[in-house]
């Protein structure tokens, strides 16, 4: 599987860098732009990303930028839902209405920090990821 | 009300909503036992009630309760759909309430900060069976089977964070020895080796690695970081390396205090530490001629988390209820008190008794400010004042899982559950309440349907919880329909258990036999069962209740029921009262207790040898007690032709005591006796007066007690 994760802060980055690399390939990105361009990048070579990981709070673009471009292109080029890349939102914004914010703009999951990493993999068998 | 939660976390949202979705469910249900069925509407919020809280707890990933609600959800599918006769309705409303207190059981785990783990097999088992059930005889009614309830799993899911409620707030100032060098490094080395321990880190100045002139703001305002961490105070000083620190400020600091410290940094928490990029990003996005949306224009800002929720209540319009620390209430209340003394003082001054004083202009702005502080103490009596409804709704609950467990066929009957009483009182009644309506389940309705059929009653039984409000005081009372209470056995009990004297059973009134089972140490019941006691429960109600200046009343009639019936003051702090005096101590009797004033004569009085006096009055003969000689008052009178008879009532027995004379009626501020003060019989409490005396309160039931106990 693939994996894109943005995440701005280093310490996170690394904790979450290997927590994903044990499911695939993890690619690592330190901000929103560099996250949409390798989306962009992964789409047009034709191998798309299966799980993204955003950070909410990030440098140039924020995670909730970065979700509504990347759900933009996916419906730009018409991919399928079913098709679409999943997303989990990751950050320490857990009030409610950050959440329903982020679930309307379209993502899987939203994981508060700290990561609770038995129910993050649950949610990735519930996405049908692992 | 969603405005005012819009800061809490996602967590919190949910136990809140279910909370109160489950407490409606609750509602509907004991409502609805004793119906033969529930209607369409209730179905419906059941259904809806269900499908929510399953909806929430699959985002939130608590899978033992989607699965039980889930369960429930397919039950009333079915119901809702097909409309089958015949369904048991009981054990319908059993299985929702299992459910119920299932999900409450999961809901206080994840308050308390535990995982919710209850093991649902057998609960979606029992669903399963009965759902099984129901197909069947939707089946055998012919009714056509609705397609399956579709479920749709959810596609989004929330994770809860791992708990942070253990996580610790620290503000952290660290200051400089002015000649150090590259403060800066050594500031970054700091926030380095806490990052390890952190779940959030922030820190001024906090451009210190790409800024050298930071260096010298260290140094001159100090390096000052707000952290939050697992780790205890101890750990995180240990990770700071404190050479060079000439002074390290280490204060914890609580979520909110934190919260503010955060809006205090003026952090932008929504976009940290984006302002120059994006800056910068933004004229690159012109040229492209799409300004698109800067950082953190989708996240909600959280900015006022921890001013949110007094900001809402600056808006009157908004929020037309506050909530109000009760020890302000009772602070206020006792003030009152002291006004209401104070006023007292002022209009009964005794430098006004001087003759030939013109006060017209006097008496008209004593009396307006007479007014405004009864007024007064009525507004903080009624916003001291809540509605039973709460505490009846329990009762429901109680005699519904007390009859089912022992098998009987009991209805509730509620009246006047809006009867408002002061909330101390609430909280003192609860406890009794239970306890007397639980006696009715087990105790007063009859086992064995057969035995009420006999007596020509309804094989159902009947309790009927009553409240009302009359004359200054509540009367709440459980009454049954069952078996009543037996005299004949009550006195043989409490003779054998040598509670009472050795009297024959005629020598008692039918109350005072009553009032037997109030003894301590007596049960009438030769089993005792899970849910009433050993006997100790009812001279405990008795104790409650008198510590609010209540009481208990209880009648009964054997084969038709009993009641029992509090009796409670509407409030206890202030009461209307006389002021009589004897010799030269004034004494203050509720006028409630009062029946009476008479003088009669010499030949009215009847003096036993023993000491004891009697006074008859139209033929009945009261115990008669002389206030002087009790409490040694000296300079009284005597005489009886002189003095005034004062007839007191109290539970139905009276007694009659000689006063000197009458002084006036007024509203008494009841003050407890200082405890070094030995107790003494018949005083319940004192006053002050208008002329700055004090006044003791007459207790009757003291004096009657008291009384009896001299014969």
């Amino acid at each position: 599987m693939k994996i894109l994760l943005a995440e701005d802060d280093f310490a996170s980055r690394k904790f979450m860098d290997k927590q994903l690399s044990r499911y695939g390939e993890c690619d690592v990105m330190v901000d929103g732009e560099e996250a949409v361009d390798a989306f962009m990048m992964a789409l047009e070579d034709g191998e798309p990303y299966d799980l993204a990981c955003l950070d909410v709070m990030m440098p140039v673009m924020d995670g909730y930028q970065v979700l509504k471009a990347i759900r933009d292109i996916e419906a730009q080029k018409g991919i399928p839902k079913s098709k679409r890349v999943k997303v989990i939102m990751t950050t320490a914004l857990n009030d409610e209405r950050n959440v329903k914010m982020a679930f309307e703009l379209g993502c899987e999951a939203y994981a508060g920090k700290p990561i609770d990493v038995e129910k993050f993999e649950k949610v990735l068998t519930k996405l049908g990821l692992i | 009300m969603a405005e005012e939660f819009n800061t809490e976390s996602m967590l919190d949202m949910f136990l809140y909503e279910s909370g109160q979705l489950l407490e409606k469910l609750e509602g509907i249900i004991l409502e609805k036992q004793d119906a033969d069925c529930f209607d369409d509407a209730d179905i419906n919020e059941i259904f809806r009630v269900m499908h929510t809280i399953k909806g929430s707890s699959g985002v939130l990933m608590y899978e033992n309760i989607t699965k039980v609600t889930h369960k429930l959800e397919d039950v009333f599918y079915y119901l809702r759909e097909s409309h089958p006769d015949d369904v048991p309705h009981m054990e319908l409303v059993e299985k929702v309430l299992a459910v119920s207190d299932f999900v409450t059981g999961e809901l206080d785990k994840l308050k308390n900060g535990d995982t919710p783990d209850g093991d649902e097999k057998q609960l979606v088992e029992d669903l399963d069976e009965f759902l099984g059930r129901l197909k069947g005889e939707i089946k055998k009614q012919g009714i056509q089977m609705p397609q399956a309830n579709k479920h749709v799993e959810p596609t989004q899911f929330y994770i809860t964070p791992v708990a942070g409620d253990d996580s610790h707030f620290y503000r952290i100032s660290i200051h400089y020895r002015s000649d150090t060098q590259m403060s800066n490094l050594r500031a970054y080395s700091a926030t380095y080796a806490l990052k390890e321990v952190a779940e959030d880190l922030l820190y001024t100045p906090d451009d210190i690695l790409s800024n050298e002139a930071s260096a010298d703001v260290i140094v001159a305002e100090g390096f000052h970081m707000l952290l939050q961490t697992k780790s205890s105070k101890e750990e995180v000083i240990a990770l700071i390396d404190s050479s060079e620190a000439e002074e390290i400020n280490f204060d914890e600091l609580s979520k909110e205090e934190y919260g503010r410290a955060l809006s205090e940094f003026g952090r932008e928490e929504a976009a940290p530490a984006a302002a120059a990029p994006a800056s910068a990003k933004n004229d690159a996005n012109k040229d492209a001629k799409k300004e698109g949306p800067k950082p953190g224009d989708y996240v909600v800002k959280t900015k006022e988390a921890g001013k949110g929720k007094t900001l809402a209540k600056n808006q009157p319009k908004q929020q037309s209820i506050i909530s109000v620390n009760v020890e302000k209430m009772d602070a206020l209340m006792d003030l009152i008190g002291e006004l209401v003394i104070a006023e007292a003082v002022v209009l009964q001054n005794p430098d006004l008794k001087v003759p030939g004083l013109e006060l017209s202009n006097f008496q008209k702005a004593s009396g307006q400010l007479s007014k405004i502080t009864t007024e007064l103490q009525e507004v903080i009596m009624s916003m001291r004042m809540m509605p039973l409804t709460n505490t009846f709704q329990k009762m429901r609950r109680i005699v519904f899982d007390v009859s089912r467990k022992l098998g009987k066929d009991i209805e509730l009957e509620v009246v006047g559950e809006n009867t408002e009483v002061d909330k101390n009182i609430i909280e003192h009644i609860t406890d009794p309440l239970m306890h007397l309506v639980r006696n009715s389940v087990d105790h007063g309705i009859e086992e064995d349907p057969a035995d009420r059929t006999a007596v020509g009653k309804s094989t159902k039984g009947k309790i009927t919880l009553e409240a009302k409000n009359e004359g200054g005081k509540v009367y709440i009372s459980v009454k049954d329909d069952g078996k009543g209470l037996n005299k004949e056995k009550l006195y043989q009990k409490a003779l054998e258990k040598g509670l009472i004297e050795n009297k024959p059973i005629n020598e008692f009134t039918d109350k005072e036999i009553f009032r037997f089972i109030t003894l301590p140490g007596f049960s009438t019941k030769e089993e005792v069962t899970e849910y009433s006691g050993r006997g100790v429960g009812m001279d405990v109600v008795v104790k409650n209740i008198q510590s609010i200046s209540g009481r208990l009343d209880i009648s009964s009639v054997e084969f038709e029921g009993s009641e029992m019936t509090l009796v409670i003051p509407l409030t206890l702090a202030i009461i209307n009262g006389i002021v009589v005096q004897v010799g030269n101590s004034p004494f203050v009797i509720e006028t409630a207790s009062i029946k009476e004033f008479v003088r009669v004569g010499e030949d009215s009085l009847i003096s036993e040898p023993s000491g004891e006096e009697y006074i008859v009055l139209r033929g009945e003969c009261y115990p008669f007690i002389r206030l002087n000689e009790r409490y040694d008052l000296p300079d009284s009178n005597d005489k009886i032709e002189e003095g005034i008879i004062v007839v007191l009532e109290h539970e139905g027995s009276q007694v009659c005591v000689l006063i000197d004379k009458l002084l006036q009626e007024q509203e008494i501020v009841v003050k407890p006796i200082p405890p070094y003060v030995r107790k003494v019989k018949g005083l319940s409490g004192c006053t002050q007066l208008g002329d700055g005396s004090i006044a003791l309160i007459l207790d009757i039931a003291g004096l009657l007690m008291h009384d009896g106990e001299r014969r």
